[in-house]
């Protein structure tokens, strides 16, 4: 039996109230969404801590400077506006599978974290040089 | 420090909708991937439709401007094809890996790991690319009315009524 807490909103519905939340973005504060500049501008923080020289050499990380700006904070939002929603609707789950890969995939948390870090470092990699 | 309160501000209610949308799941992006469910296609065409139309508006008033990404054919494609590659074997883009911490699918931590790697290797290749790759196909930053030389808002609803009939499509075919 479906949960009757977890159906959620409409997709049409709430991606429409997105929609109206970028269109104020672009007009307040004239930034549009995006999320994978922020993990450059983090790896780049991280690189500081072991070499800040060399980063400040890089040509990459000339352009997309290491530092905390509207989109890192954005992306935080993120996390923290889905933490809110899931809480007070009751559909928070601390889950470390997810259903569809458990079921095709079994339970083995190593197999699930050694695909997940190597597709997100190829869609990363992908995305940066598709320029998303 | 104005800028990072409306960073985060943004950040929260659009977190808040994805949730709601519950598009930020494994199993939604994998079951649009795999041509089961389309809830994210839904939800990512909805806040197309809505944005669209209230940028163009504000772009006519003059009160915005639009953030055009320059067109460039070998990175988007071959940038494109990797993005998908992994999109399939993580099943969390960037921004909703983020949001899928938030309601507790913690295995997007992996994600999130992953990801400054490939941000960090990709940092790295950034030169050599920008000899190669970078600059096979590049058209710079040109727009859809602008290329077929009409006015956006004959793009517009040709788009919207576009959409309208897909998602009428999902909903007889229980997408």
């Amino acid at each position: 039996m479906r949960l009757k807490t977890d159906d959620g909103w409409s997709p049409y519905l709430a991606g429409a109230l997105s929609g109206v939340v970028l269109i104020f973005s672009v007009l307040i504060a004239g930034k549009y969404f995006g999320a994978s500049t922020s993990f450059v501008r983090t790896a780049g923080m991280i690189e500081q801590v072991f070499g800040a020289e060399r980063v400040a050499q890089m040509t990459y990380f000339k352009s997309k400077v290491p530092k905390i700006e509207w989109q890192w904070m954005f992306v935080l939002g993120v996390l923290i506006g889905s933490l809110i929603s899931a809480v007070t609707s009751g559909s928070f789950r601390w889950q470390p599978l997810p259903d569809m890969w458990q079921g095709r995939f079994g339970e083995s948390l190593g197999k699930r974290g050694i695909v997940a870090f190597i597709g997100a470092a190829v869609a990363m990699f992908g995305a940066r040089l598709a320029g998303g | 420090m104005k800028m990072l309160i409306y960073g985060l501000v943004t950040g929260i209610l659009f977190g808040f909708f994805l949730q709601k949308g519950r598009v930020l799941r494994y199993d939604k992006q994998l079951g649009a991937l795999r041509l089961m469910d389309m809830t994210i296609v839904k939800f990512m065409l909805s806040t197309v439709l809505v944005s669209m139309i209230g940028i163009y508006v504000f772009k006519d008033l003059g009160f915005v401007e639009l953030s055009v990404k320059p067109t460039n054919l070998g990175a988007n494609i071959i940038g494109g094809l990797l993005f998908g590659a992994g999109w399939g074997l993580l099943g969390y883009c960037p921004g909703t890996s983020a949001g899928a911490i938030g309601e507790g699918r913690w295995d997007a931590l992996w994600g999130v790991l992953g990801m400054l790697v490939g941000a960090a290797i990709y940092a790295e290749c950034y030169p050599a690319l920008k000899k190669s790759i970078l600059t096979w196909g590049t058209f710079g930053k040109i727009t859809l009315p602008q290329v077929l030389g009409v006015s956006h808002w004959i793009i517009i609803p040709a788009f919207i009524i576009g959409a309208l009939y897909l998602f009428r499509w999902f909903e007889k075919s229980g997408l």
